[in-house]
């Protein structure tokens, strides 16, 4: 009786997936189809979504401009809920649906497992925005890319900033979140490296509703410097409360979390001084460019990460554009012989390219440290990690 | 002999489909019939016996970590590392569940979790074994008997897995053990006057139900052969629980409705509606609490327990 109905609901299952099959199709006319997957309500949802708004004014912009070989973008968007494993699944979603690549927008891990679809299909596929180190190391695809900074140029950059201050005594303080933790570990071993000592280090429990005997202990050290590794946003603002309210005055190296415009709206009147690793510098000519179309267009400031989804449809559209077809094995080839490419993200005068045998795109000297000034992210102090 | 026979037509039947569908369908039809064997041996924990655990989902990772770790590091057969697997399963599973059966309810439930949040931690410091917050990945399946078991093959795999579970649980249930368990969640005292050793069968549905979930897991690392810490983390034991009550706890059948139901959710209403699929998902949640306490199951079943 129960293995009958057992049965049926299998069946029944098995019906609503077979009807849900969709049907690919061929690429060589209408649309370039290009996969996009995204978070929209899972842990990457805040920095996905102004990414992938960036990709889709992008594809506007290239579209009303005559497309790309003649044919309009077509981007596909998918939801993998910020789950690797429906990562994976839409990843093959994407490539039933006929796309002829597939960008990645979710968290590093989801980018990875879809990966494992890419290396089996042929696909290319590319991620403008994940920053995770091994991504193009852990699993040999020759069919992915990546131009997100890695974390290592993050850290590298906020320690040349450092050897320009000729600090010799810091603390190091960050939260209980594995990135946190994670992110805090590149910095004490960077810094060990380049003979800075870390004479305090302190964590911020989450759930914490304040950072003062954490901050009073950093006092107590008497650091020249604060490094804040925290990437949560709660615990990052109480570390700053706690800061003002002690009256500390030694300057703060914060990681590249502080780069996202939240924190002018929820640490209002605590983040002047404030230094922080960024990948985007408002001066750029191109940059200037982009802030203003995007504004025209959406009615508001682009940040960062609009800039990253920006320059991944452009830099796609470049490799469609250079291999004169949508053909997969053309677009990977063209890809991998990017140099040189300009975007709106990085240094001045820096730009993208896939040295030989690497695919990772983003040039190591192309970040900067920027400055909050009245609680907006102000003016570039430094530049590039040499 | 009649039940062989239909046991059989549901492995012949469930595998015919995953030989029909395309990369996709068959990406989502493999998850799901996972998901269905995590719900099943945790319904059996949660809805059988009464034990409000969180570690269900960091058995899975326990074991699809083993098997990668075991055959990939340590460089054992396949067979032997499956063996190995389940028996790290089953010292883990002992070692929470003995303390753990002093424990009851509220308090069996934080350290299940304090256990499942270890596990994430684990994952990420433990280097280069773990792979760290990356994972573990480019390895795949060795070949059994000089068969490469892949594509729909491996979907034959997955079937079975869900049926063995299915079967295992199925027995267990109709069982004096299976009684044992009732009696406990309903009255520990009244099942201790009886004669139930209270204690012994709580580790042993524990332990049981947690290596079900360790082999699924080992299932499970061979599907995108890569595994990493989120896939393991506590929103998706959260999700686990979900299943097993809408669908209907203590019910077999409620566990298949509700992990399908969940798990296919998001795919059919995004296109329609986006991400507020995740508000549905809350609505749905709440309506059955509300309107149909016994879940989703209760809605084409007229007596309780029924379709055990």
């Amino acid at each position: 009786m129960l293995i009958r109905k057992l049965t049926a609901a299998t069946l029944t299952a098995g019906l609503v997936l077979t009807s849900a099959a969709p049907v690919a199709t061929a690429q060589t006319q209408g649309p370039i189809r290009i996969g996009v997957i995204t978070d929209r309500v899972g842990p990457a949802k805040p920095y996905a979504e102004p990414v992938t708004l960036g990709a889709a004014f992008a594809a506007r912009e290239i579209n009303a401009k005559g497309g790309v070989l003649g044919r309009q973008i077509e981007l596909q968007i998918e939801d993998d809920q910020g789950r690797p494993d429906i990562s994976a699944t839409m990843a093959r979603k994407l490539v039933d649906a006929g796309a002829v690549m597939i960008i990645s927008l979710s968290l590093s891990t989801a980018t990875q497992q879809a990966q494992t679809v890419s290396l089996e299909t042929k696909t290319p596929h590319y991620t403008p925005s994940n920053s995770g180190d091994t991504l193009t190391t852990q699993i040999a695809n020759p069919w992915f890319w990546q131009t997100g900074p890695l974390g290592s140029t993050q850290v590298a950059t906020l320690l040349s900033y450092a050897r320009t201050r000729n600090l010799k005594r810091v603390a190091l303080i960050t939260e209980t979140s594995g990135l946190g933790q994670m992110t805090a570990r590149s910095f004490r071993d960077a810094l060990q490296r380049n003979q800075i000592e870390v004479v305090a280090e302190e964590v911020v429990p989450s759930g914490a509703t304040t950072a003062e005997p954490q901050m009073q202990k950093i006092r107590a050290a008497n650091p020249e410097a604060l490094f804040m590794a925290g990437v949560v946003t709660p615990e990052n603002v109480l570390m700053l409360r706690a800061y003002r309210q002690l009256g500390l005055k030694m300057p703060i190296l914060a990681s590249y979390n502080m780069s996202v415009p939240v924190y002018s709206s929820v640490a209002k009147g605590l983040l002047d001084g404030i230094a922080f690793v960024d990948a985007f510098d408002p001066a750029r000519p191109e940059a200037r460019r982009f802030v203003e179309a995007f504004r025209k267009d959406q009615g508001s400031d682009p940040y960062n990460l609009h800039g990253y989804g920006y320059d991944g449809i452009y830099l796609v559209a470049d490799a469609i554009r250079r291999a004169g077809s949508t053909d997969k094995e053309k677009i990977r080839d063209a890809m991998q012989s990017t140099r040189g490419f300009v975007g709106v993200m990085g240094s001045q005068g820096s730009s993208y390219g896939f040295a030989e045998g690497r695919r990772t795109g983003f040039d190591a000297n192309g970040m900067v440290v920027r400055l909050y000034e009245q609680d907006q992210q102000g003016r570039v102090v430094h530049t590039g990690a040499r | 002999m009649k039940t062989v026979v239909q046991a059989a037509l549901v492995i012949v039947v469930l595998s015919a489909i995953g030989f029909l569908l395309g990369p996709w369908q068959t990406d989502i039809y493999r998850k799901l019939l996972l998901w269905i064997a995590l719900a099943l041996s945790y319904n059996f924990l949660f809805g059988v016996a009464g034990q409000v655990a969180f570690s269900h989902f960091t058995f899975y990772g326990i074991g699809a970590y083993a098997i990668v770790i075991l055959v990939t590091q340590v460089g054992m057969p396949l067979p032997l590392a499956a063996l190995a697997g389940v028996a790290l399963c089953v010292v883990l599973a002992l070692a929470v569940a003995i303390p753990a059966t002093r424990l009851d309810g509220f308090y069996l439930a934080l350290a299940t979790l304090a256990l499942a949040q270890l596990f994430i931690v684990f994952l990420n410091e433990g280097g280069a074994v773990t792979g760290g917050t990356g994972g573990l990945a480019s390895y795949r399946l060795p070949d059994i008997a000089g068969v490469t078991l892949s594509g729909p093959r491996y979907t034959v795999v997955i079937v079975l897995l869900t049926t063995l579970t299915w079967g295992v649980i199925s027995r267990l249930d109709r069982s004096w053990f299976g009684r044992a368990c009732r009696a406990i969640r309903d009255n520990p005292q009244a099942a201790a006057a009886m004669g139930i050793d209270v204690a012994r069968t709580r580790v042993i549905a524990f332990t049981l139900t947690s290596v079900l979930a360790g082999i699924a897991g080992m299932v499970y690392a061979f599907v995108d052969n890569t595994v990493n810490p989120p896939i393991f983390g506590l929103e998706n034991a959260f999700l686990l629980l979900f299943m097993v009550i809408i669908g209907g706890s203590g019910s077999q059948f409620g566990a298949v409705i509700g992990a399908t139901v969940l798990y296919l959710l998001p795919f059919v209403l995004a296109p329609l509606i986006g991400h507020h699929h995740a508000l549905v998902f809350g609505v749905v949640m709440l309506a059955v609490i509300l309107v149909q306490p016994r879940g989703l199951v209760g809605l084409v079943k007229s007596r309780p327990g029924a379709g055990q």
